[in-house]
């Protein structure tokens, strides 16, 4: 988060806005002091019931799009980090993703559709996750979940967020919200075993970044 | 034992019971709003009076059928139920008909709506970004069409 505020700073432009939603079935709580931390000016939205995951068919955070003065998508759904990450040390260091994606967000803002990380309609569309009614109705199953939890039911809310889960598998925001709401948290032994089954399966939960290093565009349909 | 990385065991329910709506009322939750009805039709569909249809979807009922903004869907006349000289619309049949999914809670009368297909086509054929309606933390509703004129990064992230 202080990262995308420095970006945000380093941009400066003010024909250019971030909307940040956090996916967050804790809400302000568990959101709010992560904004705040980050002395955030862009939009911040706490977004509880993945309102934005649901209108660009995202299945993990972070996920982004960009989207042009016209509202037209030129990017979408990639695993949207704004830095490379690396926790640890020594055998236990981990790193997760990459330094790549804010100099070509910086590039798009800089030259509008000249910019080379521009893409085609027809690879936008390609790229956005096509859901089947099972995983649309799962977002209603996972909105009326929250109307229980806020409501006090927590058997119902349950029984609807498992509900979702099970209508649409590959929705990692699912089974992420959840865990965090547990003791173990969503980076636990579940959560560990959950993704092995989920890379095992074959899927991506990002979309493979396709912004090349060193810089180099990659859309043969433009 | 030291708190577990990205848990919040606290915020799971951490809310008293209380009602949904008024007894006898109804409520319907589409795109992150709830609509609450106070009066709706008999039987295992739900049945809405017409005049609150624009409050739940957007579509407005005319001659030609059921219309929201440039999309008019022809409906049969098995949409419109008489009861008891009441006139009321099928909104989980017209549901069905534009395959929009839904769950609902029939003991809590909670009726919960995915998004309809049609109006995702803008996005899923020619890239346009789907309207969406959120509200940002001064408590401002922000909307796609409030973003139109300048380059926008919509991007997700959670505190998980």
């Amino acid at each position: 988060m202080p990262v995308w505020q420095r970006i945000y700073e380093e941009i400066n432009d003010p024909g250019f806005v971030i909307l940040c939603a956090a996916q967050d079935t804790g809400g302000e709580a568990a959101a709010g002091p992560i904004f705040d931390a980050a002395n955030a000016t862009f939009i911040q939205v706490v977004d509880p019931d993945h309102i934005i995951s649901s209108a660009f068919n995202f299945v993990n955070v972070p996920s982004a799009a960009w989207v042009d003065e016209q509202g037209k998508i030129v990017r979408i759904d990639e695993g949207t980090y704004s830095k490379l990450h690396e926790l640890g040390e020594g055998d236990t260091k981990i790193s997760f993703g990459t330094d790549v994606y804010s100099v070509a967000l910086k590039d798009w803002v800089a030259k509008g559709s000249d910019s080379a990380y521009v893409q085609s309609a027809k690879t936008v569309t390609g790229n956005i996750r096509q859901h089947s009614s099972d995983q649309l109705k799962a977002d209603a199953a996972f909105r009326l979940g929250n109307l229980f939890r806020t409501h006090g039911y927590a058997d119902k809310a349950e029984h609807y967020w498992d509900l979702a889960r099970s209508l649409n598998p590959d929705s990692v925001n699912f089974i992420r919200q959840n865990l965090t709401l547990s003791e173990e948290g969503s980076a636990g032994e579940t959560f560990r075993d959950l993704m092995g089954d989920y890379v095992k399966s074959g899927k991506d939960y990002y979309r493979p970044l396709d912004i090349q290093s060193p810089l180099q565009p990659k859309d043969e349909d433009r | 034992m030291a708190k577990a990385m990205m848990a919040y065991p606290e915020l799971r329910h951490p809310f008293a019971e209380k009602p949904i709506h008024a007894e006898g009322s109804t409520t319907v939750l589409y795109q992150g709003r709830s609509i609450t009805l106070a009066r709706t039709g008999a039987g295992a569909g739900l049945l809405i009076q017409p005049d609150d249809l624009p409050g739940i979807n957007g579509f407005t009922l005319k001659p030609e059928g059921a219309c929201y903004e440039d999309l008019c869907v022809p409906i049969g006349a098995n949409l419109l139920v008489d009861q008891q000289g009441e006139q009321w619309f099928d909104l989980t049949g017209f549901a069905d008909l534009l395959g929009q999914p839904y769950v609902a809670d029939s003991e809590q009368r909670v009726w919960s709506f995915a998004e309809i297909p049609a109006k995702r086509d803008g996005m899923m054929l020619d890239a346009m970004a789907p309207d969406f309606k959120v509200t940002d933390r001064e408590a401002q509703v922000v909307s796609m069409a409030d973003l139109k004129g300048k380059k926008a990064l919509i991007v997700t992230w959670s505190s998980w």
